[in-house]
């Protein structure tokens, strides 16, 4: 049994069904959350694949940036206090591959925040539906659409010349660390999503991660900068990720740099997916 | 009873149209259209949703170019001399055109600026206008927070700052609750007989057509199928219309029985209808048939003969909205 | 006249909903300050130009943000349209430019609203003016140009395709055309395809005409170049503005 629309309207029969035949012989528990879950990341996926407008964006936007710094920055890669990098390209993968996933972190809140503004949400909640796959297959979808971009942007990467010091699992390590952090902002989203209901709010949460990433150390290392922006800076979770990542690629394998760069996005996540799932325990309990 | 034909006011004609047509595509909305309204008419356009009638008005109003065939307002030319045609008259569009962030007031002034009227004569001819529409306690407030009559009534203040000779309606009175309806009618009668207005409107009510126009002209699929005033084009149908309610198992006895007293009319599931020649006397004649062919009747009426017949029996349907 | 009511009418818009305005102020406000936050290091780079970031950057950002708010005037017109108040304004008498002008006229006003919050938050960070005053006048000369080029532009592309969602394209043409320009270092910093399109770029011209007075002083030979892109790029928007105006009706 999946979570489909057509079968939703037919399992909510009635409020007080005792005996709802869509129990009978179907699987439960855990097994039915897991199908649940793929049931709403496949739709998640497809939703995000057809607005192929949306996907563009997050792939172009960041490439462009990093073809005109490395191009207007060939000098100050020089200056002392720079890591020792060939091109500003070598400098700027991590913070490319945040940007790019980034632009589609907010689709799991917004995503949300549609299916309650047009009631979608009430039907899904009418269904034998669990409540953990209803946040969760959204954000899986989003992390498979974040993966598959970051699988991408390393590959054109790699095409123009760079080279990962830390080999193939570093790569892989660049890519997981995306990954969380979108989890961790999809989480954010969605409990907006579902404390506001409204799409609108979600995706004024888009220009705040935009901007964060600038106040990172993701397109200039923090010990060249000076002052509160510094600090701001240097605070930043992002950097705390971008840092350890850039290390992987720039010198080469490191447990600790590894550890670093999972944990904080790990942590993060964590903590904005459990908001969201209590947000969501609250919101239904209410009504 | 409808407005003046224009006869009185002198012949010359304002609004011309011949052979207007407008493609979009493959698409014809409006389909050689030929026109003539004189001076001091209220002439309505009446047809079903999709007939062309807007994008008429639109095509007149210099806001769509035709694609064929030509249009002169007051003498001027509608594709040559657009700017010189805006000058004369005044436009309400099916939807209200007004900007929601603006108070009525500042939408009052701006249309005056636009037309040219001194800031002084903008704010007494703003206020009378408002007035005139009920408007003057909203008038301070963003019109976003008008109901749907009230943006109708604004926009047709606006479209009177200026004082055109020429006033199209593009289906004025949709939406409207039936008090708003009727005094837009007022309205638009005391523009005509007391400041001489030419009235061109769109409409898909029968009554509105029946009671404000001098001549009407039925337009459907872009095409004009009648033309002509009320009082003639009913008295073209003849017979007024005979409908008859049966129970579904009696429907095709009745019709046999019915059609030998008149011509078959449109009419909606579970009822017969026909034009009944001879008139209402013949009534007693049709329910005795009825009767010797044992089929029961729930329900019968007789109706003078409508607009809708009209309609019905230029294009064989009847007139959305109408009532049956 | 007409284009002033118009422009009157946008800008009283503004004050009956500021919220309105927030993202063109903000925008630029955040650039300057991430920027100069992050690049602060240029300023120890060779031949940079100034000794102070904030007199490289803060002419970018303004101009930026005049960029966004060109864009945003003829936003309005696309609300216009969508919700119908358009047709009341086309049904004006006589010619239509007016109209066109009145929306130009009303996004050069807006920019400077940006613009001075932009020069406001770099004064407190140590903006300096070599060049004198005169600095500020070419920024707001500039920033004017940039916020009617892109509205004329933005209004062409609304007439042609009647949607707000068709403005997305003009502003991705706003960014990119700032972008590949000297916004944030000098044009002899770059090198390959960027350094080409930099030197092509009418931006660049506009951006040094802009900024002279924040390096050193106002000569003539860093002034008519920007002025020319800057008419240039108008009067090539505006043809193109005038004549999807015209064929509106059709």
């Amino acid at each position: 049994m999946t979570c489909s629309p057509k079968r939703l309207a037919v399992a909510s029969r009635g409020p007080n069904s005792e005996h709802p035949t869509v129990n009978a012989g179907a699987a439960t528990g855990l097994r039915l959350a897991g199908v649940q879950t793929l049931a709403l990341t496949r739709r998640s996926v497809i939703t995000e694949w057809r607005q192929l407008g949306n996907v563009i964006p997050g792939i172009v936007f960041p490439l462009l940036l990093a073809a005109v710094y490395t191009h207007q920055f060939t000098r100050a890669i020089l200056l002392p206090g720079f890591p020792v990098v060939d091109s500003f390209l070598d400098f700027v993968l991590p913070a490319s591959l945040v940007q790019s996933v980034s632009f589609g972190a907010t689709e799991a809140g917004t995503e949300l925040a549609r299916d309650i503004e047009n009631g979608f949400f009430d039907r899904l909640r009418a269904s034998p539906c669990t409540r953990l796959p209803l946040l969760l297959g959204r954000l899986c979808g989003a992390v498979v659409v974040a993966a598959a971009k970051g699988i991408l942007i390393i590959a054109i990467f790699l095409m123009f010349g760079t080279e990962i010091a830390g080999g193939p699992a570093a790569a892989v390590v660049l890519v997981a660390a995306a990954v969380l952090l979108v989890i961790a902002i999809g989480g954010l989203g969605q409990v907006l999503a579902i404390l506001t209901g409204s799409q609108e709010a979600v995706n004024a949460t888009f220009p705040l991660v935009f901007t964060s990433i600038f106040m990172s150390s993701a397109f200039f290392p923090t010990n060249l900068m000076s002052g509160w922006f510094r600090e701001v800076a240097e605070a930043n979770p992002v950097t705390w990720i971008i840092d350890p990542v850039r290390r992987l690629i720039l010198e080469g394998w490191s447990w600790s740099d590894v550890g670093q760069a999972l944990a904080v996005p790990l942590v993060i996540s964590a903590v904005t997916v459990t908001m969201a799932v209590v947000a969501l325990n609250r919101k239904l309990s209410s009504s | 009873m409808g407005g003046n034909t224009g006869a009185r006011f002198g012949g010359d004609v304002v609004i011309e149209a011949s052979g207007l047509e407008r493609t979009f595509g493959e698409v014809v909305a409006v389909d050689g259209i030929d026109l003539a309204v004189t001076r001091g008419e209220v002439f309505g356009f009446l047809g079903p949703n999709g007939a062309g009638k807007s994008t008429t008005v639109r095509m007149l109003t210099t806001l769509l170019r035709p694609t064929g065939g030509t249009a002169r307002i007051g003498g001027h030319d509608v594709e040559k001399s657009a700017a010189d045609v805006r000058r004369i008259i005044g436009v309400a569009l099916q939807d209200a055109s007004i900007d929601p962030l603006m108070t009525g007031n500042e939408l009052m002034r701006l249309q005056a600026v636009l037309h040219g009227i001194s800031r002084s004569e903008s704010r007494s001819r703003g206020a009378e206008l408002l007035a005139r529409v009920g408007l003057t306690g909203a008038a301070g407030r963003r019109v976003a927070t008008y109901s749907g009559g009230m943006r109708r009534r604004l926009d047709l203040a606006l479209s009177l700052v200026h004082e055109p000779s020429i006033l199209f309606l593009d289906e004025p009175s949709a939406g409207l609750d039936p008090t708003s309806r009727l005094a837009l009618w007022e309205e638009v009668r005391r523009l005509n007989s007391e400041l001489g207005t030419t009235v061109f409107l769109t409409t898909q009510y029968l009554e509105e057509a029946d009671e404000l126009a001098g001549r009407i002209a039925i337009i459907d699929r872009g095409r004009l199928v009648r033309e002509g005033s009320p009082e003639d084009l009913k008295s073209t149908v003849g017979s007024p219309t005979l409908r008859v309610d049966v129970d579904p198992v009696f429907l095709e006895s009745a019709r046999r029985v019915l059609v030998g007293f008149g011509p078959e009319r449109p009419a909606r599931e579970g009822r017969c209808a026909i034009g009944l020649d001879g008139g209402a006397a013949r009534v007693a004649e049709v329910v005795r048939a009825l009767d010797d062919a044992g089929v029961t009747v729930s329900h019968l009426e007789l109706d003078a003969p409508s607009l809708d017949d009209v309609f019905a029996e230029a294009t064989g349907r009847r007139l959305e909205g109408a009532e049956q | 006249m007409v284009a002033s009511a118009i422009c009157g009418r946008g800008m009283r818009r503004i004050m009956a909903r500021p919220i309105l305005i927030m993202p063109v102020l903000l925008m630029p406000l955040i650039f300057v300050l991430s920027f100069t936050g992050a690049f602060v290091s240029l300023t120890r780079v060779e031949g940079y130009g100034t000794d102070n970031v904030f007199n490289w950057m803060a002419v970018y950002a303004a101009m930026q943000g005049a960029v966004f708010a060109g864009v945003g005037g003829a936003s309005t017109t696309a609300e216009d349209i969508e919700n119908g108040f358009f047709d009341r304004l086309l049904l004006t008498p006589g010619s239509r430019v007016p109209i066109l002008v009145g929306t130009m006229a009303y996004s050069a006003l807006r920019s400077t609203i940006p613009t001075t919050g932009v020069l406001l938050v770099s004064a407190l960070g140590g903006l300096r003016l070599p060049g004198g005053p005169l600095a500020l006048v070419t920024v707001y000369v500039a920033t004017a140009g940039m916020a009617s080029a892109f509205c004329l532009l933005g209004l062409a592309v609304v007439y042609r395709f009647r949607t707000m969602r068709s403005m997305i394209l003009i502003q991705v043409c706003g960014f990119s055309s700032m972008f590949l320009s000297t916004g944030q270092v000098p044009i002899h910093f770059m090198n390959g395809w960027l350094h080409a399109v930099a030197r092509v770029n009418p931006v660049t011209n506009v951006l040094r005409f802009a900024r002279q007075g924040f390096l050193g002083d106002l000569t003539w030979t860093m002034t008519w170049p920007g002025l020319v892109a800057l008419g240039a790029m108008v009067a090539v928007a505006g043809a193109l503005a005038v004549h999807q105006l015209r064929r509106l009706a059709a």
